[in-house]
């Protein structure tokens, strides 16, 4: 299994009021191409900041980052930007977008904004409708976004993070702002997403959304204190209560 | 609670704090320096005219020695009180040398008087009354004195007819009725042996005017109706002679109305924007029971203190604005030692007033924010109008245009009311522009009641033997003509020579100035309606003169010229500076006969074969030194010595260049700014997707791009209507127009004003989008 992405020796440190807030220390991890792993921890824990390290939204303080092979920790922010939109798809708990453009504007946007890219606008508009049709929201295209539900706008941002066809995506609570029938839905396109072949890092506290994981990553206090192999999800209710079942004795272990 | 709320929001919005106080500031100085400035010179001519002794009525007599006019006004009734004063006229400024060098700076006679003289009091420059000047000594009016550098003790030389004296100059004086412009004629007081030496010339022409003390002003003209070459004025009439002061500070009211409706609409945009980001606050504050009132109250504490420390210092920074423009005033003026700081004061206070009711008005909003939009993220999932209009997919702009357009597009009213405020910009400075260019374009040329003509002779000298006798047009026209075609620049020659006569229709009677144009020329007089006269027995006439006649045209009327009475036909009404609501124009083959004139518009030159204007440039040098004479003028040239105010009105748009600058700059940067905040979401999760800073900046300097563009093609579009119609509604405040076309300067207004306003918009948004890069795509994660 080719690495997707690795840490060495991450760390990533605030200054607040002349005070040092070491918010992750040491992490050393490795994600594989096809993996899907899932963050959780306690509240500040340091879950999301390691996201945006890893992703190249923050800088880190030290230590190494590798996507695809390439450091990424010393890139400007020019070729920071151009590897998030070329190889990075982002998923926010809020379902961020722009208030100007419709909803299937909001999702081509990344596709025409990237030079890799070279159909014309209306065969990326034809793949934009193509995303959300299999996402079951192409009713939605030409809607503005707060004409949509919460749901169907989180399925948007799941196709907008796939347009450029990603290695990766990256996932922030991306159920948090949804309720349970919404939050199924955009687990179960995560899940169908990674079962294509896309890696996925999704920080969650829902233990529902990391029973669907392959893997699970514990933090405290910036460090990752364990690490669970839960195999990938086949799908069917039983086989789901079990993982959750599994996974949640495991949080338990580790002081959830 | 109050003090900690404002606190917060002080610090938190530092930049639109700043940007809002400065504008209150501007707004506070302009209108506090207006006010004070107009009512420091409507009520200071009162005050001035009592200081200097004006009485209710001045004649004024030209070149009449004597004549029984004074003795008659003794014997009317309402005459309490007759002064006189004799003056000598120097008809033209070459006669006085100063460093051995003749003087040109004035084209007008001017005009000496005699200490001993004195019927109304006369100030040196430090307010005291002029009491006696010492032999050999002199004091000059403004007039006099411009463009040259001449100093307090230095020496002229005035050498005219057989006399010849040297004075020493001893300061500027003020006259209460002596117009201070630059295109009006001098004054000088000299000591009573030095003036009596110089009234024993007979060359010297005298003239004399009555001050008289009357409760009857109408016997007094209807008595002077029976001289010719007397013109009758009251205190009222003379303070006309201020409106040239009060000028400025009318340009800076309009400055301060605009500022202010700038200022509202910045507010306007921020209150706004402060209301729809704070619904949590807000909602919140509902949801605990707190009433709209107070929620209101606490914003409006804010814009409380803004106005009121802006206009405190507004006030203060008013002062040496004030001081500056009033410098002119009271070169001009004596000025009382009560002033407009009160009124200034209380218009500081008026526009704190203005803007609170305006910031109360703005904060209406808060009403409709419920104690649910809170909870519900700001959204009420209302949306009755589709926000976006363009769409990606389709569009064949780059994406960076794309976004900007439909930015704009998607918040037209927010866009709209920019785009207005950069039109007013726009138009500020592109207005003055066409009024200064105007007031010296050709196009006037018709209005002075001349036809087309490149070069124009306007020594009184060499014309004033037209005033005695307007016969002698033919002579200096023949004369004329044969040294031009012996100096190779061969050209036709013509004089429009004005009398005063009376002019009867039916029972009504008016004294109205006739003119004529004598000469050569293909060029008829233009008429608004109507038609030019064809015939010795028609004339056209101005439509004030109709009024006052109450005629219309193909109306007859009657005017004894010569001892002989004689009808004409009305044919047509034409616009006119002068004289404008007492003009009449007849046909050219009138024959005046020896009849004294009045006025005298100089000598035109229409040069045959059409040359250039660097060959009339050179015959203009040519003529200059044929006649001995620097007042031969080019178009011009002439116009603007006429009306004066184009370098006035250039100043002012170098002015308004300044402030376009400074309020667009300000306008950009506080918008620019609030976008950036409105949007600190989208921008963090545009760089999150990896769009870089560059595009960003873009995109945000584009949008202001495009609205400073389609506020430069609207100012552009309204641009000369507008100016046609206020130069028009200004010609017929100063004489009778109509029809008149403003001038342009495709380049300025087309390419350098757009430049200016274009130019500081992009630096101004793109600076200040540069503050995008302190947004991380991480922000999305804090972002509420």
């Amino acid at each position: 299994m080719n690495t997707v992405l690795q840490t060495k020796g991450l760390c990533k440190t605030y200054i607040v009021n002349k005070r040092q807030n070491n918010v992750l220390k040491n992490i050393d991890l490795t994600i594989g191409e096809g993996e899907m792993v899932a963050v959780m921890g306690p509240s500040g824990s340091g879950k999301s900041t390691l996201l945006y390290c890893v992703s190249g939204m923050d800088r880190v303080t030290a230590g190494k980052v590798f996507f695809n092979g390439k450091e990424t920790a010393n890139l400007g922010d020019q070729e920071l930007a151009r590897l998030r939109l070329d190889e990075m798809g982002f998923i926010f708990q809020q379902m961020y977008m722009m208030k100007n453009l419709s909803v299937l504007d909001n999702i081509i946007f990344p596709a025409v904004k990237s030079k890799k890219n070279t159909e014309s606008r209306r065969q990326t508009e034809e793949r934009g409708r193509a995303l959300m049709r299999r996402l079951g929201i192409d009713d939605v295209c030409g809607n503005d976004i707060n004409e949509v539900s919460g749901g169907q706008l989180q399925r948007a941002c799941i196709c907008r993070s796939m347009i450029n066809n990603p290695k990766m995506i990256f996932a922030d609570e991306p159920t948090g702002a949804l309720n349970r029938a919404s939050s199924d839905e955009v687990m179960n396109e995560l899940l169908a997403l990674n079962r294509d072949g896309t890696t996925i890092l999704c920080v969650t506290h829902d233990p529902k959304v990391a029973a669907k994981c392959s893997r699970v990553l514990y933090l405290v206090d910036g460090g990752i204190v364990g690490e669970r192999e839960m195999g990938h999800f086949a799908g069917g209710d039983k086989e789901l209560r079990d993982r959750e079942r599994e996974l949640n004795n495991w949080l338990m272990e580790q002081g959830w | 609670m109050f003090w900690r709320i404002l606190k917060k929001d002080l610090k938190r919005k530092k930049t639109i704090n700043i940007i809002l106080l400065l504008f209150v500031i501007l707004c506070s100085m302009f209108a506090a320096a207006a006010v004070n400035n107009i009512i420091a010179v409507t009520g200071g001519i009162e005050h001035y005219f009592d200081a200097a002794d004006v009485p209710d009525v001045t004649v004024q007599m030209l070149n009449i020695r004597e004549n029984d006019l004074e003795e008659r006004l003794g014997e009317l009734a309402g005459v309490k009180e007759i002064r006189t004063e004799h003056w000598l006229c120097v008809v033209s400024s070459k006669y006085f040398r100063h460093n051995g060098k003749k003087l040109d700076n004035f084209t007008n006679p001017a005009y000496l008087l005699s200490d001993r003289e004195m019927a109304v009091n006369y100030f040196d420059e430090s307010n005291n009354i002029i009491e006696s000047v010492d032999k050999g000594c002199f004091y000059a009016t403004a007039p006099f004195l411009q463009g040259i550098d001449i100093k307090e003790g230095d020496e002229v030389e005035l050498t005219v007819g057989n006399s010849h004296l040297t004075l020493k100059f001893m300061g500027r004086f003020k006259g209460a009725l002596f117009n201070s412009g630059n295109s009006y004629s001098p004054y000088l007081i000299l000591n009573s042996a030095d003036y009596d030496d110089l009234d024993k010339d007979e060359d010297i022409m005298n003239c004399r005017q009555l001050y008289v003390s009357t409760s009857e002003v109408e016997e007094i003209r209807e008595l002077a109706k029976n001289y010719s070459g007397v013109y009758v004025n009251t205190r009222e009439d003379s303070k006309d002679i201020y409106l040239y002061d009060m000028f400025s500070a009318y340009i800076l009211m309009i400055i301060t109305i605009v500022l202010m409706f700038t200022a509202f609409v910045v507010l306007r945009f921020t209150i706004g924007f402060t209301v729809s980001e704070e619904f949590r606050e807000i909602g919140v504050m509902k949801a605990v029971g707190i009433d709209n009132g107070s929620i209101r109250s606490l914003y409006i504490v804010k814009y409380l203190a803004i106005a009121v420390v802006g206009t405190l210092i507004g006030y203060f920074c008013s002062v040496p604005l004030g001081d500056r423009m009033m410098k002119t005033v009271s070169e001009n003026m004596v000025l009382g030692s009560e002033s407009g700081t009160p009124m200034g004061l209380l218009c500081s206070v008026a526009v704190v007033i203005i803007i609170l009711l305006f910031c109360y008005g703005c904060t209406r909003r808060v009403k409709k924010l419920s104690p649910i939009d809170a909870v519900r993220n700001g959204q009420t999932g209302e949306r009755f109008r589709r926000k976006t209009l363009l769409h990606l997919g389709r569009s064949k702009l780059p994406s960076t245009a794309f976004l900007s357009v439909n930015d704009v597009l998607g918040s037209p009213k927010q866009f709209s009311i920019m785009i207005v405020v950069f039109t007013l910009c726009m138009l500020l400075m592109t207005l003055m522009s066409n009024f200064a260019l105007t007031l010296k374009s050709e196009k006037l040329l018709r209005f002075f009641d001349v036809p087309v003509s490149e070069a124009h002779i306007l020594d009184t000298e060499i014309v004033g033997k037209v005033i005695v006798d307007q016969s002698t047009y033919k002579t200096i026209i023949a004369d004329t003509e044969k040294l031009l075609a012996d100096n190779g620049m061969p050209g036709k020659c013509t004089m429009t020579i004005g009398a005063q006569l009376e002019i009867s229709h039916e029972d009504k009677t008016a004294k109205v100035n006739f003119r004529i144009m004598k000469g050569e020329t293909n060029d008829t007089l233009s008429v608004d309606k109507g038609s030019a006269p064809q015939k010795t027995d028609e004339i056209a006439v101005t439509a004030g003169t109709l009024d006052n006649l109450g005629a219309e045209i193909g109306d007859r009327v009657t005017a004894v010229i010569n001892e002989k009475e004689y009808e004409f036909i009305i044919t047509g009404t034409f616009s006119t500076f002068v004289n404008a609501d007492s003009a009449v124009f007849l046909y050219k083959d009138f024959d005046l006969g020896h009849l004294a004139a009045n006025s005298v518009m100089g000598v035109q030159i229409h040069f045959d074969g059409s040359p250039d204007r660097e060959q009339i440039n050179r015959n203009i040098e040519k003529l200059k030194y044929l006649f001995d004479t620097d007042k031969v003028y080019s178009t011009s040239d002439f116009i603007n010595n006429f009306t004066g105010m184009s370098d006035t009105l250039n100043a002012i748009k170098q002015m308004m260049m300044v402030l376009t600058v400074i309020v667009t700059a300000l306008i950009v940067i506080l918008m620019e700014r609030s976008f950036i905040a409105k949007e600190k979401s989208e921008i963090a999760l545009m760089k999150a997707v990896g769009v870089g800073n560059g595009s960003i900046i873009l995109q945000h300097s584009l949008r202001f791009v495009i609205v400073s563009f389609i506020a430069c093609i609207v100012s552009s579009a309204v641009l000369m209507p507008i100016s046609n119609v206020m130069m028009n509604w200004v010609g017929n405040m100063v004489g009778d127009i109509s029809g008149l076309k403003c001038d342009f300067d495709p380049l300025e207004i087309f390419v350098i004003c757009p430049a200016i306003l274009i130019g500081v918009t992009v630096i101004g948004s793109f600076l200040t989008a540069l503050y995008t890069k302190t947004i991380k795509a991480s922000d999305t994660a804090s972002i509420e």
